[in-house]
């Protein structure tokens, strides 16, 4: 059983690794109609580091983010999260599970229309049942750079300031992983830059961990390294990526597929 | 577009079921009552039992075409407005707006088609034990056999065609051009339904105690009163909420739902008012008559008798009807938020905290509308108690207030609850990406 909700665990001081996957695979569909979106899929992400994982279309990537943030759970293999196995029990112990562990940020930012910029931005921590002091919501939405918009709807907003809010949601609550599934895919090039840049300084200055799944070789190349995938394997890593370089690695992915990071 | 509208039925027809429900119902209700013209109408039947079943038909069958309306149309309201995105789909792949419109409406067509088809046998069992309540409390003579004949097969499917028909027509027209009815011509309304019911319920002050017609203006002052409160629901709803200190995740994220979406609520309100006054008002103010009767000695006329059987039946129809109002739009309108729950989930609600957002908002909604329901029944319940009798409220009002608050808890609550719990088996992130 997960340790539901148990704080001390997760103060007890941070482990090495933030994200470890061991053999995870993952089948969806019926026996004669099964499509194998991750096939034993074994990877280990250090803290305050910033992946990307890439591949094309029905690579699993999304498969394999929803698997490592416990929104999935895989058919086989092991996930830990910050040193702590994420196994069995339903639907509210994974949720448990993931407060102060896991944030996210989503292509469609997943905001919800009747509340405010700041109730949003706040609500992760009173889910948590956490006290939630009022310079609190200000203080994140400050360094987002939209401390000036607390009282508006996210309908009101930009498609760029609604990512930023849900980054500023992502942050809250001080997680050690931030799952990112394509956050600029819907948004302009200098509303993206925005994003990214910001998700690079939640690694950066504050530490966290980061991994986005995106199809965007210029967004990749904010990060540390990218991580291909193809066929629900790894299929090849590269460090200090550059957009070019990336982009040329996508094209011939299908050509040689190695196995392992 | 027949065929498609006969494709999307054959597909989803989970979709259709709320309205299939109510056609039939519906249809059901009306061949009920009307087949007593049929059975009125056979050779042999004396001019007492004749008039007694006509009545009957008559007045029912008039209270049964306006609710079966009513019920029709809100679902199917509702159902088309599920359709936005779907209707915007095939506006987008080159559908004229006419094409959407015979498309919707040919669906709304062979649903009701269907459910009078289906109403038909039960309809005929329906009206065999309606002469049968009517033979056993003397008023029809034995001797009548039940027919059900054109009259009552003809009016159950042609009303219950032209409602669901007419209903869609509106509705896929509404859709389609996108504008919000305006606020103005609601709140006039509002205010002449409170006024007039005011006036319908002093008015019963003219009347003398043992007028065979007092129980009219109370009783449609009551409804008038509950119609305009319910036409103020949303800002009925938003004084309630500005009273309430709620503390808790749920509580939190309850309050500030509903005060954004008091005006989406305000069908729901609508047939919660509605219910609460109509039942509570129209069976306690029966009751009182019963016993006032009772207590003078005399052996109830035919026409008390009458009055009785049908205000029984009324009231019963009533319930019915607006508990499949209830229930078809709480149910609808709870499973469209299945994206916003799946957001909440992934904000870090636990399945338990989803539910009890729902039951806290549902709680309040009912709380709100038993309240306005009430005291519309009882502004029609004391000038009525007054005038009938010495005291000013019944000790019958009590029982039977806590009877129909049971039963539209109970509803509210078991809908909503039951609903969210089956949009909850999906996996957040699928609720999510549904609408996307």
């Amino acid at each position: 059983m997960v340790r539901a909700g148990s704080r001390r665990t997760h103060d007890k001081g941070p482990a090495a690794e933030a994200l470890r996957l061991v053999k995870v695979s993952k089948t969806y569909g019926a026996r004669d109609s099964a499509v194998t979106a991750l096939d034993g899929v074994t990877l280990g992400l250090g803290r305050g580091t910033f992946t990307a994982v890439m591949g094309p279309s029905g690579s699993g990537k999304t498969t394999l983010l929803h698997c490592a943030a416990g929104l999935d759970r895989p058919d086989s293999g092991i996930v830990c999260v910050d040193g702590t196995e994420l196994t069995g029990g339903g639907e509210a112990d994974l949720t448990k599970f993931r407060r102060g562990r896991i944030g996210f940020v989503f292509q469609q930012y997943n905001l919800l229309e009747t509340l405010t910029v700041a109730q949003n931005t706040v609500l992760p921590l009173k889910l948590a049942g956490q006290r939630v002091d009022r310079g609190r919501a200000k203080e994140v939405l400050t360094s987002v750079g939209l401390g000036d918009r607390l009282g508006h709807r996210p309908g009101q907003l930009s498609g760029g300031q609604r990512q930023r809010v849900a980054i500023a949601r992502a942050l809250v609550t001080e997680p050690r992983v931030i799952f990112a599934d394509e956050p600029t895919g819907a948004l302009d090039t200098r509303s993206a830059r925005e994003v990214l840049l910001l998700l690079q300084r939640a690694v950066r200055v504050h530490g966290r961990t980061v991994v986005m799944v995106t199809h965007d070789p210029v967004a990749a190349s904010y990060a540390d390294s990218v991580l291909f995938l193809a066929d629900g394997r790894l299929a090849g890593r590269m460090d200090a990526p550059t957009a070019n370089a990336v982009a040329e690695r996508l094209a011939h992915l299908g050509d040689n597929v190695t196995t392992g990071v | 577009m027949f065929l498609l509208a006969m494709r999307s039925i054959r597909h989803r027809p989970g979709r259709f079921l709320a309205t299939l429900l109510s056609a039939f119902l519906g249809a059901a209700i009306i061949m009920t009552f009307n087949s007593m013209h049929d059975t009125a109408a056979q050779d042999g039947v004396d001019p007492t039992s004749a008039e007694t079943l006509s009545t009957a038909a008559g007045v029912v069958g008039g209270y049964g075409t306006l609710l079966v309306f009513f019920a029709v149309a809100s679902t199917l309201t509702v159902n088309v407005r599920q359709r936005t995105a779907e209707l915007e789909l095939l506006r987008r792949s080159g559908a004229t707006p006419g094409q959407l419109k015979r498309m919707v409406v040919g669906e709304a067509v062979v649903v009701a088609l269907v459910g009078a088809a289906l109403a038909i046998g039960p309809a005929m069992l329906g009206g065999r034990a309606l002469l049968e309540v009517f033979q056993d409390s003397g008023q029809v003579a034995g001797s009548v056999d039940p027919s059900f004949g054109p009259v009552a097969l003809l009016t159950g499917i042609d009303i219950t065609l032209l409602a669901s028909a007419g209903a869609a027509f509106l509705a896929v027209r509404r859709a389609t051009r996108g504008q919000e009815r305006p606020g103005g011509a609601r709140k006039f309304l509002a205010y002449g339904a409170l006024l007039a019911g005011a006036a319908s319920a002093s008015s019963t002050f003219v009347f003398s105690g043992t007028d065979a017609a007092l129980m009219a203006p109370p009783a449609y002052g009551a409804i008038l009163l509950s119609v305009g409160f319910a036409l103020m629901a949303p800002r009925l709803l938003e004084a309630v909420l500005d009273r309430l200190p709620l503390d808790g995740a749920s509580g939190w994220l309850a309050v500030r739902n509903l005060r954004e979406r008091a005006g989406h609520l305000a069908g729901i309100l609508m047939s919660l008012i509605l219910f609460t006054a109509v039942a509570t008002a129209t069976l306690t103010m029966q009751a009182v008559e019963s016993d006032a009767v009772a207590a003078s000695g005399l052996t109830k006329s035919i026409d008390a008798k009458n009055l009785e059987t049908l205000n029984v039946t009324v009231v019963g129809i009533i319930v019915v009807f607006v508990c499949v109002m209830l229930v078809n739009s709480l149910y609808a309108a709870t499973s469209y938020r299945a994206r916003e729950f799946g957001q909440q989930r992934l904000a870090g609600a636990t399945p338990g905290q989803v539910l009890g957002t729902v039951g806290t908002e549902t709680l309040i909604l009912t709380v709100t509308g038993v309240l306005f329901g009430t005291v519309a029944a009882l502004a029609g319940i004391v000038p009525f108690t007054v005038v009938r009798t010495d005291g000013v409220l019944p000790g019958e009002v009590c029982a039977i207030g806590v009877a129909v608050i049971a039963v539209a808890a109970s509803v509210t609550l078991g809908t909503a609850l039951a609903t969210a719990r089956r949009m909850l088996r999906t996996p957040a992130v699928g609720a999510v990406a549904v609408a996307s």
